[in-house]
């Protein structure tokens, strides 16, 4: 392997990239504005306890955290590099918005857990909470502006909906306790072909069916009618998850969204408590969310309804192609000489051609296909890309004459 | 060359009889020599060290050491924060049992009982402690790393101990119960992956492999998470109308001694040259006295468990460099137990001052200047200080002599006359500071009436009888 200087599992965005991730920060940006979302920012230190209590964040989460004890942790109380979004934010929530109101907030920042060898450990996520809203206006608001976004992006997505309920009301019902559940659940969802024979094993009642809710992913509204047929009768408590899947995806279908529907879906099994829901470009996973009403009462005192998600901003920047940096580049203009009348002339036309919104340097060379322009008293010469000069003697001229080459 | 790590400590002499059994004779390991380089009688191939047994898993796993000696326990400690270590468990030596134990002040607390917020847990196992705390989904938990005596810290100064003890008789012989094995630990025969795979390790192995095959792989066993419990059950009391007092065990306890008979402190029994015991009786109404470490003693004074402490400047200096603004503070200096801080470098660096031994490491082509210390704080503020450039701090938790040359350029390190630094081919090449034995106390005492009359006490009886030794 090369040496490098970066720590394991650390990059650097480079300028296209940054601008590739610029693009999708500015398309959430402005989606989620245009819905009426705050923008917010939480600090990258919190305390590790905020993270440790049951319900937030799983264990498997909590072994891949950067813990440590700050310079005036000498209590022995640690504090963790910020592993997720959602936690502080309802922090946040508890600590600075609560008072019944319904708040609506978004925020692009990263997260860092461990990961093994090269693979990234620090992640950016564009994020949104939506707290002390309800289902099921929420769930379909947080779809809709999810999918707001990746269109602005020109990105199309799987949309694939889940209930942690199904599943968590058919595994209690097989009489296993919280955390045989999970153990389970995990080798359900880590594809271990075990794992279904042996649910069957434990719950005849329903047999086969199994094999339709864990095996098979449907299609929206016709599927959940088909496993509620197959499982209310042995399994009532799917009931009620079952509803409210049933309301979301029928909205979302009826504004003509195609949803997937997963029982088995939902990694963070502790945490959500309503419908959640994935979205994924070519079976890569670039987002997902969901409902997690049990959350804001574990950090603050107060009950609140609260669902959100969040988009790989890294991994979406990667799904664009490169564009619009011809139009950014920058024009330079070299001055005469280097002496202090003729680097203040040039420094005057860079300022006087930036106020007329064109990107203008004097330091540097001039990037590939860039444009000069070289100022010798009240005469300035234009070379484009084409690499032919044009005389000028006016900076209106000059700006015009840049942003003809910036346009071919 | 093999090399093979031993421990310092209880397990010398048990692990040096299983060793010897097998026809490998350690030289003078049993017999507790003072130098940390042994050879092995007959093998050449073989070279044995002796560390703290604590930091023997760390030697290997970075592979500066080929095969180990070491409870299972550690090697725990190791693998519950760094779960892809390469270190290979490969034989029970059936020495140095015991079992690693959640335990509580004896006052019929259970497990079912834990879960309430803020639950404090002492342990010189940290590791082990974190892992158990967040399997058990405690919630807003603080693990206090302690260097020993946690036995000693529940019920006032945490509510838990995580603390290696022969068996459940042993946890209730320091007063505690136990309310969870979390596994059962022996000495073993452990190795680094990498050299198991790639180098010739038969002269040892082969005459060790001649024994019992063992049991399986002691491991932890975490418990499943617990219920929340309600609030009720709130942090023990602490007795309002006592001065708490800390008093040191180990090499700094002769000192404390003297210093406390000095100030007609000492108490009339349970703490002397030759005993002690964890809380002896103070001859001051008014006045409670706990023996613990006194590396420990900073951070309770800090958090206000602990009024007043008799220990180091070297552990109040550690703790300062880690915590800043922690509010401790000196307020007698005992005038005893003196020995100056150094940084130590082998005595064939032909060098007398830090700058020069720089200049013959660079000019060697070392990229990384390692520096082992028990005082990992005031060696990083030393690196960072005076400039080491790249540099690598190896917290240790003893038996640092051995570290240089081949683990270690610089060590940090008290030095009282010089000899063992001589016996183990060490020079000083730079002082940080002189040391004594110091009362510490915080710097917001916020003591009221009856309290602050004993505290004040307490200290001017400490400095006069520091001051009249000065004067002598």
């Amino acid at each position: 392997m090369d040496r490098t200087l970066r720590c394991t599992g650390m990059r650097d965005i480079l300028p296209d990239e940054m601008r590739r991730f610029r693009r999708v920060e500015e398309a959430f940006r402005a989606a989620c504005l245009g819905w009426g979302y705050d923008e917010v920012r939480t600090p990258v230190l919190e305390h590790l306890h905020l993270f440790t209590t049951a319900g937030t964040l799983s264990p498997q989460l909590l072994g891949r955290v950067y813990s440590f004890l700050d310079w005036d942790g000498w209590s022995g109380e640690r504090v963790v590099l910020r592993p997720d979004s959602t936690i502080p934010a309802a922090r946040l929530y508890a600590e600075s918005l609560d008072g019944g109101r319904v708040a609506k907030l978004f925020y692009v920042q990263n997260v860092f857990r461990f990961a093994e060898g090269d693979d990234s450990r620090e992640d950016w996520q564009c994020g949104v909470e939506l707290i002390g809203e309800s289902q099921p206006h929420g769930d379909i608001e947080l779809v809709l502006l999810a999918r707001e976004v990746l269109g602005r992006l020109g990105i199309e997505a799987d949309v694939r909906l889940s209930h942690p309920g199904l599943v968590r009301a058919v595994l209690a019902r097989a009489g296993l306790d919280a955390s045989q559940q999970l153990a389970l659940y995990d080798r359900i969802l880590d594809g271990d072909d075990s794992a279904l024979p042996e649910l069957q094993g434990l719950l005849p009642e329903v047999g086969a069916s199994l094999e339709m809710l864990l095996g098979i992913e449907g299609e929206g509204h016709a599927y959940l009618s088909n496993v509620r047929s197959a499982f209310l009768g042995s399994v009532p408590e799917m009931e009620a998850p079952l509803d409210e899947l049933a309301v979301v995806a029928g909205a979302l279908e009826e504004l003509g969204c195609r949803i997937l529907i997963s029982a088995a879906m939902v990694r963070n099994f502790e945490y959500y408590t309503g419908p959640a829901f994935q979205l994924e470009v070519a079976g890569r996973r670039i987002g997902g969310g969901g409902r997690y009403d049990a959350l804001i009462s574990l950090i603050g005192d107060r009950q609140a309804p609260a669902s959100g998600f969040a988009l790989e901003a890294g991994v979406l920047a990667g799904l664009l192609s490169d564009e619009e940096r011809r139009s950014r580049l920058p024009a330079t203009v070299v001055a005469r000489a280097a002496d202090s009348a003729s680097l203040a002339s040039a420094f005057r036309l860079a300022a006087a051609l930036r106020e007329r919104g064109l990107a203008v340097q004097v330091a540097g060379s001039p990037p590939e296909g860039g444009a000069r322009v070289e100022v010798s008293g009240e005469v300035f010469a234009v070379t484009g890309a084409a690499g032919k000069a044009r005389k000028l003697d006016s900076v209106e001229a000059v700006a015009e004459a840049l942003r003809e080459a910036a346009g071919d | 060359m093999i090399k093979l790590a031993l421990p310092a400590g209880d397990l010398r002499t048990p692990v040096a009889g299983v060793l010897g059994a097998a026809g490998l004779n350690v030289e003078g390991y049993g017999e507790g020599s003072r130098t940390y380089i042994l050879s092995v009688g007959g093998r050449e191939e073989v070279v044995a060290r002796v560390f703290r047994e604590k930091d023997i898993p760390i030697q290997i796993a970075l592979g500066n050491y080929d095969l180990g000696v070491c409870g299972m326990a550690w090697v725990e400690e190791l693998r519950a924060r760094f779960p892809h270590h390469p270190v290979v468990p490969l034989r029970d030596l059936g020495v140095g049992r015991s079992g690693l134990y959640v335990a509580s002040a004896a006052d019929g607390r259970t497990l079912a009982s834990l879960g309430r917020r803020g639950l404090r847990i002492a342990s010189e196992y940290p590791n082990v402690a974190e892992a158990f705390a967040l399997a058990a989904r405690l919630p807003a938990y603080r693990v206090l790393a302690v260097w020993g005596a946690a036995e000693a810290y529940p019920p006032e100064d945490a509510d838990l101990a995580v603390i290696a003890a022969a068996d459940e008789a042993a946890v209730s012989g320091h007063g505690l119960s136990p309310l969870l094995c979390l596994m059962e630990s022996s000495a073993w025969l452990i190795a680094n992956a990498e050299s198991l795979a790639k180098k010739d390790l038969r002269s040892v192995l082969e005459p060790l492999a001649a024994g019992a095959a063992g049991a399986a792989t002691p491991r932890l066993r975490l418990p499943p998470p617990l219920a929340t419990a309600s609030a009720s059950a709130g942090p023990a009391p602490r007795s309002a109308d006592t001065v708490r007092m800390a008093l040191p065990d180990g090499h700094q306890q002769r000192h404390a001694v003297a210093a406390l008979g000095r100030a007609g402190l000492l108490p009339p029994q349970g703490y002397d040259e030759s005993q002690c015991l964890r809380r002896p009786v103070s001859p001051l109404p008014g006045l409670e006295f706990k023996v613990i470490r006194p590396h420990d003693m900073p951070q309770l004074v800090a958090t206000g468990e602990i009024d007043l402490a008799v220990t180091g400047r070297d552990c109040l200096t550690e703790h300062l460099s880690r915590f800043p603004s922690s509010p401790v503070e000196e307020v007698a200096d005992l005038q005893r137990g003196q020995f100056d801080l150094a940084a130590v470098a082998s005595e064939a660096v032909p060098a007398s001052d830090l700058g020069g031994a720089l200049e013959h490491w660079h000019a060697e082509g070392r990229q990384v200047i390692r520096v082992a210390s028990e005082f990992p704080g005031i060696a990083d503020a030393y690196a960072r200080s005076r400039h080491l450039g790249r540099y690598r701090v190896i917290p240790i938790a003893g038996a640092s002599e051995g570290f240089v040359p081949a683990d270690a350029e610089l060590l940090i390190e008290g030095t009282e006359t010089g000899r063992t630094l001589t016996e183990n081919k060490l020079k000083p090449i730079d002082l940080l500071f002189r040391s004594t034995t110091c009362l510490i106390a915080g710097k917001d005492r916020g003591l009221d009436g009856r309290r602050r009359g004993v505290f004040e006490q307490v200290v001017r009886a400490m400095q006069q009888a520091a001051n009249a030794r000065q004067a002598v």
